[in-house]
């Protein structure tokens, strides 16, 4: 029997997934669980919910729960490019659902990459991501963008602020009709509505969707993001993963902090993405750093979908006792038991819920084994 | 094996021929049988009845793989799946109504009921209107004849019923139609057959456009 036998699914996996990135020589990003409640006010929209659980704390000063951990690594990162901060990550974030609005305490693992981001640096992020849904479950995607390719078009077309946002809303539902009625309805070419379409429904390998996507992307920077996709997909190559990897242009990131690589994570039978990541770069801009960001969280409540068996709860021996016994003299058999290296539960009841191997009863001097 | 949401009544029989002319037809369905599940042991879906309203809620939490829902249901949800297709029937529209002698105050903020409280909040905030929205489940036509409204925001099909009522269309909100949707989860492990259903609905509505002209 495992030592680790008692560990829950969720606990074996973050345990592997720390050994993942230790191993990869990240450091464990250490944190409290409040930050001064302006950081997340300064960059609401790249929360994905405005509500904040808010406190005053001694000094008045208006503190909250930390909604988001990212935010928080890259307010303590250091500033310039000489070098790459490796960190990684497993905390409590605090956030209202967006279905009932009341707030839950959601389990986030992640990595962040900081400082200078390379090209061998952005592959392993988006490997440790691989690797990370692959601890998750045996069936799993990675589904990867670059924002400069839709953010190209949309610069091209000249699209103001609002009418970004829609188009971005309308390609991350990859909804082709209404997305044509909206470009139609602000002017923009049939020619370029097409463009639009093409890239959302493009299908096939990934070495053919690059092609097509180079073929329908128009301005030096979607043509530039082409070329980032194809240099990363090829790095992955040399990993054997490729399999594992799609290429799906209608994933959504905010373009006020995420620039280049985007990607996405799914595993058979959650019905969401579990694993989301991205460069920020602009984010580091926007709170004062000269530096890259990139990196990922894998959110553990999704994965609350896989984990639906119920585990049995057991024992090596079930020790009973009654109530007239010597509780010195139970205590010692007890020990005697577990200094065997046996999982007891000494009891004078029942214990419905607990699985035992053996049952064992007490005879006064010592516990016997029950037929 | 495929999961597919209806919508139980009308709409759901209309989009249930549509599969079946497609290819994916269900013994089962045409058995009259008053289950909720309906599996063909050789097909290849299976069909999931729910109460309209429910559809968008099965495909996005997974239980079911893909669905058809009004764009109405769609919008009041936000529903995070992908909209992949304009079915082009169901057609109707969100409007907003008041009694034919109605006069606005613009000094005060209107009084909306409404079914679909999302659209109507984000109606408003459009055009810079202030309202107070009353969520209503159904008869939304009582509520101005009985004072408790100014306004409805309702679906819209013919009008009759708003007329019966004394009501008149006052603005056009959206057009409303059905809607073919995804799971974003399932579009990723059974790409493939759904991409083959979503590309025969499409041509066989091209096909029923090209009759009708």
């Amino acid at each position: 029997m495992s030592t680790m036998s008692f560990l829950s699914e969720q606990e074996r996996l973050v345990l592997e997934l720390r050994e993942l990135y230790q191993g990869h020589g990240c450091m464990r990003f250490p944190m409290r669980r409040f930050e001064e409640y302006a950081l997340y006010l300064e960059n609401k929209s790249f929360l994905t919910s405005e509500q904040v659980l808010s406190f005053t704390d001694g000094n008045g000063k208006l503190m909250a729960l930390k909604p988001d951990v990212t935010l928080s690594i890259v307010k303590h990162a250091r500033r310039g490019r000489e070098c790459v901060e490796k960190l990684y990550y497993i905390e409590s974030v605090y956030r209202a659902s967006p279905t009932d609005h009341e707030f839950k305490e959601i389990e986030q693992i992640g990595v962040e990459y900081l400082g200078n981001v390379d090209r061998y640096a952005t592959g392993e992020v988006v490997w440790l991501a691989l690797e990370s849904l692959r601890c998750c479950h045996r069936e799993y995607v990675l589904d990867i963008s670059h924002m400069g390719l839709t953010a190209g078009l949309m610069n091209e077309c000249a699209l103001d602020g609002e009418t970004r946002r829609a188009v971005f809303g309308l390609i991350s539902q990859k909804n082709v009709h209404e997305l044509r009625a909206l470009l139609a309805q602000k002017g923009v070419s049939a020619e370029m509505t097409d463009r639009f379409a093409g890239l959302i429904t493009l299908t096939g390998t990934v070495e053919e969707m690059l092609e097509k996507a180079a073929e329908l992307v128009v301005g030096d920077e979607a043509l530039r993001a082409v070329d980032e996709l194809k240099q990363l997909y090829s790095d992955l190559k040399a990993l054997d993963m490729s399999n594992r990897i799609r290429l799906d242009f209608s994933i959504d990131s905010d373009l006020d902090y995420y620039n280049g690589i985007v990607f996405r994570g799914y595993l058979e039978g959650a019905p969401r993405a579990v694993l989301s990541g991205g460069r920020y770069d602009h984010l580091m801009t926007k709170m004062g750093k000269d530096a890259d960001g990139f990196g990922f969280a894998l959110y553990l409540d999704e994965l609350n979908s896989l984990f639906m068996l119920p585990r049995r709860e057991e024992i090596d021996i079930l020790a009973r006792y009654s109530p007239e016994d010597d509780a010195a003299k139970v205590l010692a058999a007890v020990k005697s038991l577990r200094d065997c290296g046996l999982r007891v539960h000494a009891t004078c009841g029942e214990t419905p819920d607990l699985f035992a191997y053996r049952q064992y009863r007490f005879n006064g001097e010592r516990f016997v084994e029950v037929e | 094996m495929l999961n597919v949401a209806l919508p139980k009544g009308r709409l759901g029989d209309k989009v249930y021929n549509l599969f079946k002319q497609i290819g994916y037809d269900c013994r089962a369905m045409e058995d009259g049988d008053r289950k909720l599940v309906l599996r063909d042991p050789d097909g290849e879906v299976s069909y999931l009845l729910v109460k309209p309203s429910d559809v968008a809620i099965y495909v996005e939490h997974g239980a079911a793989d893909i669905g058809v829902v009004g764009k109405d249901v769609l919008l009041e949800g936000g529903n995070d799946v992908y909209e992949l297709l304009d079915l082009g029937f169901g057609i109707c529209r969100m409007a907003e109504a008041a009694p034919v002698d109605f006069k606005e105050n613009k000094q005060r903020p209107l009084r909306v009921a409404t079914k679909y409280p999302r659209i109507a909040k984000r109606y408003y905030a459009s055009i810079c209107r202030e309202i107070e929205v009353i969520k209503l489940n159904g008869s939304i036509e009582l509520a101005p004849i009985l004072g408790l409204s100014d306004v409805i925001v309702d679906i819209v099909e013919t009008g009759t019923t708003l007329k019966q009522n004394g009501l008149d269309v006052r603005r056009e909100i959206l057009p409303i139609s059905a809607r073919f949707i995804a799971n974003k989860a399932s579009m990723k492990f059974k790409e493939a057959q759904i991409r083959d259903i979503q590309e025969k609905l499409a041509a066989a509505i091209m096909e029923k456009a090209g009759e009708k002209k």
